[in-house]
């Protein structure tokens, strides 16, 4: 049976979190940073929503504003984290023993596994913008690694790529999810099927508007289905921007 | 290992506790059940309280975990240093 639920964007957890004061280890900054967090999902202080969907635990619509703003190093294991670089300039730092700076399209999947620490920083003057994922592994501890990409959204507009996942191009994730991302600036009406009814279907706007199934959604708002066989999605004549991610129960 | 025995993962950062494991560095025998874990009792890691577990039915990747070695390490063997 089909079941879904809508997240509206001012519904989302809040979160403003300051480079001073009692979170100054762990948000970075200096003299004052603030860092915005929209969450989807229960995460840290925010847990009157949705405790996740399918695999993926947090799903963080995040803005890094101030000079050094971001989190300072700190320690994870098992999640895999993907950052989505939507705007502005982020610097990655980890304990694989990557230094990396991912600008608008950039993206990376950082497993944690086995343990790592990442700092994730906005060394610009410009707001950085990303969106933050936290997928479970498929297995506990595994070594951990860092991959990037990019998305080209010029090349690729008006097409759904597949970002994460088993596909051409795509990062590899060690669990039964993917994330894809369409960019159009036309109306485009696309039938989404998911792998089997039993996979989760999350679709998540950027940027415009949306329309899933029998559902509008604006800018920010979001939707969570099960056991469809198909979606059926339309974007706007404007420029839209949606984020899909699928994911086993 | 008894099967039953369950993981549990810290919804803030992803450390593990397997009940089989224990936590001993942090005085958590090996076998004590989630529950016995101190209500007042945080993630090591990221001070998350024990409510922001979840129990997860996820396999360990191969090799994995490493277990802390307990007792004296073995006296040095001609023999082993032969074995690939």
């Amino acid at each position: 049976m089909k079941t879904s639920f809508v997240i509206r964007a001012v519904a989302r957890g809040y979160n403003k979190l300051r480079s001073t004061g009692p979170l100054a280890s762990y948000i970075s900054g200096h003299p004052e940073a603030v860092l915005i967090r929209h969450s989807s999902f229960n995460f840290g202080p925010y847990q009157a929503g949705h405790a996740g969907f399918g695999r993926l635990r947090v799903y963080g619509d995040e803005v890094f504003s101030g000079p050094g703003c971001g989190y300072n190093m700190h320690r994870h294991h098992n999640f895999i984290i993907c950052a989505f670089v939507l705007q502005g300039e982020l610097t990655h730092i980890n304990t694989v023993g990557n230094i990396d700076q991912l600008t608008s399209g950039d993206y990376y999947v950082f497993s944690a596994g086995s343990g790592g620490k990442h700092c994730e920083v906005n060394l610009k003057n410009d707001d950085m913008h990303a969106i933050y994922m936290w997928f479970l592994p498929d297995q506990l501890l595994l070594p951990p690694s860092y991959r990037r990409n990019h998305f080209d959204a010029l090349a690729n507009r008006n097409q759904l790529v597949t970002l994460v996942g088993n596909a051409d191009g795509a990062l590899r994730l060690s669990q039964d999810a993917t994330v894809s991302r369409l960019s159009s600036d036309t109306a485009v009406a696309l039938d989404y099927v998911p792998r089997s009814a039993s996979h989760g279907v999350y679709v998540f706007v950027l940027e415009g508007e949306v329309h899933c199934d029998d559902v509008d959604l604006a800018r920010r708002d979001s939707c969570g289905i099960w056991g469809a066989e198909r979606i059926n999605l339309g974007t706007g004549p404007q420029e839209t921007d949606l984020m899909i991610v699928e994911t086993a129960p | 290992m008894s099967e039953d025995l369950k993981r549990f993962i810290c919804l803030g950062c992803g450390f593990l506790y397997d009940e089989a494991l224990g936590l001993p560095e942090h005085g958590i025998a090996p076998g004590t059940r989630w529950a016995d874990v101190p209500e007042n009792w945080t993630c090591p890691d990221c001070f998350s309280p024990k409510h922001l577990f979840q129990m997860v039915e996820i396999p360990y990747a191969a090799g994995e975990p490493h277990l802390p070695r307990v007792g004296p390490l073995a006296p040095p063997s001609e023999l082993s240093l032969h074995v690939i």
